[in-house]
């Protein structure tokens, strides 16, 4: 297997990293990385479980090659912990039992951070279209919906 | 901020005073969200240590025949390769079967069905062992196989197993139903037929074993770990004490993990963790976990019911005949529920049911969330509905006139005690949804563009009833710093009902949810509790719960009672802080009542443990109470459908459930809301292909679960509050039954909007059309 030398910054992180022709976004995250919020659901771009910001856009980290990540930006959910935007969703989304298996939760929060970034007071369509790549199978979305809406509020919910 | 806390802490106060409960009915914070939202590796997957290798499941490619050779060479001379697993290299049982033992973990030499496991590689890495399985070969000699669950009951048909093709028989008899079809103006039969659906938990299937002490540690993502366990064990000849099963955090369940799969992954990752002395990670991929692991039975429910001109429910006769696919799994017990369900919500005085679980060689089915209800509820909500069109009735009227209310006797001839608060959901949604105006609006319709409305009512047995007994234990103990750390068998999955049986403790202990602490359910700590199904932990452990609680409380009281001076009689507790009733204002808090413990010897460590009273229930004559209580719901959907295209929406959903007691409302309302979304699913899109016995659709972008597009634009959701005679407080079930109702609910609206009648889920908008072309009774039967 052919291996490549890259340099990926991660939040915040320049890392110089040896991967694998083949090895996806996902497995550097995950396996060198050690980012575990980043989660496989279906290896195939259908789930959405895996979204992270790569230059600040939403991608299923399962389809995108490690080496095309080369010179990129991309965040997780670790890199966002301490960002006053993040605690105030992850706040609605506890507030507002939001998280039932929670395998869904970090790309939906990720995908919700990005939205706030965006809009301060979106719709329930807004919403809805914003997390649309993203399965959840526990909560009908309902209770995610109403928690990005109180959560993208500016100054708090 | 510190207002509203200082009101919350007067309000429990003032509820501990009188001797109210307290915490229960509020919207407390679950005791794992925080770990959820911050993406802790808690998952399985997340927890694979160094020099972990990777075992990848290869499985028949045939649905019925004889392994005659594999061909494995290859795999084992891939790079990266520590070897090849078969049966031959189990050392005990080569088993994974959860009730019938019908069932090889590494199927040798017959396979049935495409989704038997024929043996696992294990490689260093993950990649590696799914290239190298990839290049194994089998050689088969194919049998004739069955894939049509009728064609398997014929007496003649080729046997799928020794025993023959029917794994489960059933029945239930009330009245004479030849007796109440002579007295019927009306008598009509119809059959009905549901899909496959696959659970799809995001997380599917894994599972990691770790070499220790003579023995293996298995960590996995599950529901019933003391079932792994024992699976795990016979494969390996070991004693149950030697493995160590831990359910890691799961990532959604909804029955696929309460049935055999988990055992077949933790087995391959013990089996190779021990020959291999490294950690072995088993993980399935989402096409493996499509194929191999087990699904909703499909059913063909036939329903002859006859019915008076003025609308009363006279008799009923029903077949209902459940595909098990190759191994009938908990299986056995679905036919049972879905069996007892199969008049649904209505009180008739004749009833004869047949049922039978077959056995043919599609990829078994199993334990889903509903477990027999939403193919049962489908079928006789949409005779219902057949009949009130018949009557020209109204078919909400012809509901209410035969529904079960306190006093009648279902199916089994139970008699409805005052916990049935069946009508009261039924007054809430048609209020809510405005049926009966709407109704009537659109009765006359001509446009390209038209409206229904579709109902479905709801009766759900709580917890296991003739299924087996019913316990659980839950063990508890006060920590130094005066946390509460609980322990059981029993599992979360996902629903919030393990923060809901532990908030029954709060309540009792009077400390917050904030307070408790979850331990990770582990067969060497925790007692065996059943398994984790059938929505039970807050029935049956929030009893146990409850008890171990109350034996802390009277540990607690005394110590309280002696630091305030005051008579035990006099003491409560609120929020963590102690108090005499008489003289409110000397306190203390719990954590010096904790110590003060300690320093005496008082040990604060307890377990409850409780068992649901016996279901009786007589098999030969067909009749008794398999149930102790049940929930009750009922759902109105509203469509839109173009009458050119077939295509529908649903618009609106109007849903109200009686849980009895809702001890987290919030919570409540994310079962109802996820579960009737699922089963929207089941209703409009779901169903898992096979043709032949090969699964067509093994990924997410051909089977089609619902996403935030999908949901109706309103839904409006009820709790009705009836208290039930078993559960802590009241309280009845809930995770399972909103997924029983859309099914019937939709076909019901589009039925109302079009004349077209589905009887086979999934209701696609390809069969609106066709009906709609064909004219509305060209596609039944």
């Amino acid at each position: 297997m052919t291996k490549r030398a890259i340099t990926i910054s991660v939040n915040g992180t320049e890392h110089p990293v040896q991967v694998d022709v083949s090895e996806r976004l996902i497995d550097v995250l995950r396996d060198h990385l050690n980012l575990k919020s980043v989660k496989e659901g279906c290896s195939t771009g259908d789930c959405g479980i895996c979204a992270v910001l790569v230059d600040g856009r939403l991608v299923n980290s399962c389809l995108m090659l490690a080496f095309q990540c080369d010179g990129r930006r991309v965040t997780t959910l670790e890199g966002l912990l301490e960002d006053p935007t993040m605690k105030q969703m992850q706040g609605s989304f506890i507030a507002n039992n939001a998280a039932q298996c929670g395998f869904c939760t970090p790309a939906m929060l990720m995908a919700s951070w990005d939205l706030a970034r965006h809009s301060a007071d979106p719709t329930n369509e807004d919403v809805k279209v914003a997390i649309s790549g993203i399965l959840c199978r526990c909560t009908g979305y309902y209770q995610i919906i109403d928690s990005v809406r109180q959560g993208c509020k500016r100054g708090g919910p | 901020m510190s207002e509203q806390v200082s009101q919350l802490l007067d309000s429990l106060r003032a509820k501990a005073e009188k001797g109210e409960l307290l915490y229960i009915g509020e919207n407390v914070v679950r005791v794992d969200s925080l770990e959820k939202v911050l993406g802790n590796p808690v998952y399985t997957a997340d927890l694979i240590p160094k020099g972990t290798v990777y075992a990848k499941l290869f499985h028949s490619s045939v649905p019925h025949g004889v392994v005659k050779r594999m061909e494995l060479e290859v795999a084992r001379s891939h790079p990266g390769v520590l070897g090849v697993l078969t049966s031959k290299d189990i050392p005990g049982l080569n088993e994974s079967s959860a009730v019938l033992l019908d069932r090889q973990l590494f199927a040798d030499p017959v396979v049935r069905s495409t989704g038997d496991i024929l043996g696992a590689v294990v490689a260093e890495t993950s990649p590696a062992a799914a290239d190298a399985a990839a290049t194994i070969r089998v050689d088969y000699e194919r049998l004739p196989a069955i894939f049509d669950p009728l064609e398997a009951l014929r007496p003649d048909a080729l046997r799928i197993h020794e025993k023959g093709n029917v794994a489960r028989q059933m029945k239930i008899r009330k009245g004479n139903v030849e007796d109440g079809f002579s007295k019927s103006d009306i008598v009509f039969e119809k059959t009905y037929r549901t899909q496959f659906q696959d659970a799809v938990p995001l997380e599917p299937e894994v599972g990691l074993a770790i070499p220790e002490d003579g023995g293996v540690r298995v960590i996995g993502s599950m529901q019933s770990p003391h079932h792994t366990q024992a699976a795990v064990a016979k494969v390996l000849k070991l004693p149950p004490g030697k493995v160590r099963v831990i359910q890691a955090v799961t990532g959604g369940a909804f029955g696929p993990k309460s049935d055999e799969t988990p055992f077949d992954v933790c087995s391959t990752a013990a089996l190779a963790a021990v020959k291999f002395r490294r950690p072995v990670y088993c993980g399935m991929d989402r096409e493996d976990s499509m194929i191999m692991h087990t699904k909703r039975h499909p059913f063909v429910i036939s329903h002859k019911t006859g019915v008076s001109r003025d609308g009363m429910l006279l008799a009923d006769e029903s077949k209902i005949v459940g595909d098990t696919g190759a191994y009938a799994s908990l299986g056995v017990f679905v036919i049972v529920r879905a069996t007892f369900h199969t008049v649904g919500a209505y009180e008739i005085p004749n009833v004869k049911a047949d049922s039978y679980l077959v056995y043919t060689n599609n990829t078994y089915t199993g334990s889903l969330r509903g477990f027999g209800g939403p193919q049962a509820i489908f079928a006789v909500e949409s005779q219902m509905e057949e009949l009130a069109r018949r009557l020209g009735m109204d078919p909400l009227e012809f509901r209410l006139k035969n529904m079960l209310v306190p006093g009648k006797k279902n199916a089994t001839s139970a008699v409805m005690d005052a916990s049935c608060g069946l009508p009261q959901c039924v007054e809430k949604v048609v209020e809510s949804s405005r049926y009966r105006e709407k109704a009537a609006m659109y009765s006359h319709q001509t446009g390209g563009v038209r409206r229904g409305l579709g109902i479905a009512l709801l009766m759900h047995g709580n917890s296991l009833g003739p299924e087996g007994n019913d316990y659980g234990a839950v063990h508890m103990e006060v920590l130094s710093d005066g946390s509460v750390s609980v322990g059981s068998g029993l599992t979360e999955y996902g629903t919030g009902a393990i923060s809901g049986m532990m908030q029954v403790a709060s309540s009792i202990l009077g400390v917050p949810l904030s307070r408790f602490r979850l331990e990770r359910p582990d067969t060497s700590k925790h007692r065996e509790s059943g398994p984790t199904v059938a929505s039970r932990v807050v029935v049956i452990g929030g009893n146990a719960s409850k008890l171990a609680a109350e034996k802390l409380r009277a540990k607690i009281i005394p110590v309280a009672a002696e630091l305030l001076k005051a008579d035990p009689k006099n003491v409560a507790i609120a929020d963590g802080v102690a108090f005499d009733r008489r003289k409110p204002a000397a306190t203390v808090r719990w954590d010096e009542i904790v110590e003060e413990a300690y320093r005496k010897g008082v040990t604060l460590r307890e377990e409850g443990f409780f068992m649901a009273p016996a279901a009786p229930w007589d098999q030969e004559v067909g009749q008794g109470t398999p149930y102790v209580q049940y929930t009750w719901g009922a759902l109105i959907v509203e469509v839109e459908v173009d009458m050119e295209t077939g295509y529908y929406k649903v618009l609106e959903a109007h849903t109200a459930y009686d849980v009895g007691k809702a001890v987290n409302p919030a919570g409540v309302l994310g079962q109802i809301y996820g579960g009737t979304v699922q089963g929207l699913g089941y209703a409009m899109m779901e169903e898992l292909l096979h043709k032949d016995g090969v699964v067509l659709n093994p990924n997410l972008g051909d089977y089609y679960v619902p996403t935030s597009m999908d949901i109706p634009a309103e839904f409006k959701a009820f709790i009705v509050e009836v208290p039930g005679p078993l559960g802590p407080f009241g309280a009845k079930i809930i995770a399972e039954p909103p997924i029983v109702l859309p099914g019937a609910a939709v076909r019901n609206a589009v039925l109302n909007a079009t004349g077209v009648s589905v009887d086979d889920l999934p209701v696609t908008s390809e069969k609106v059309l066709m009906g709609m072309k064909l004219g509305p009774s060209a596609r039944s039967g």
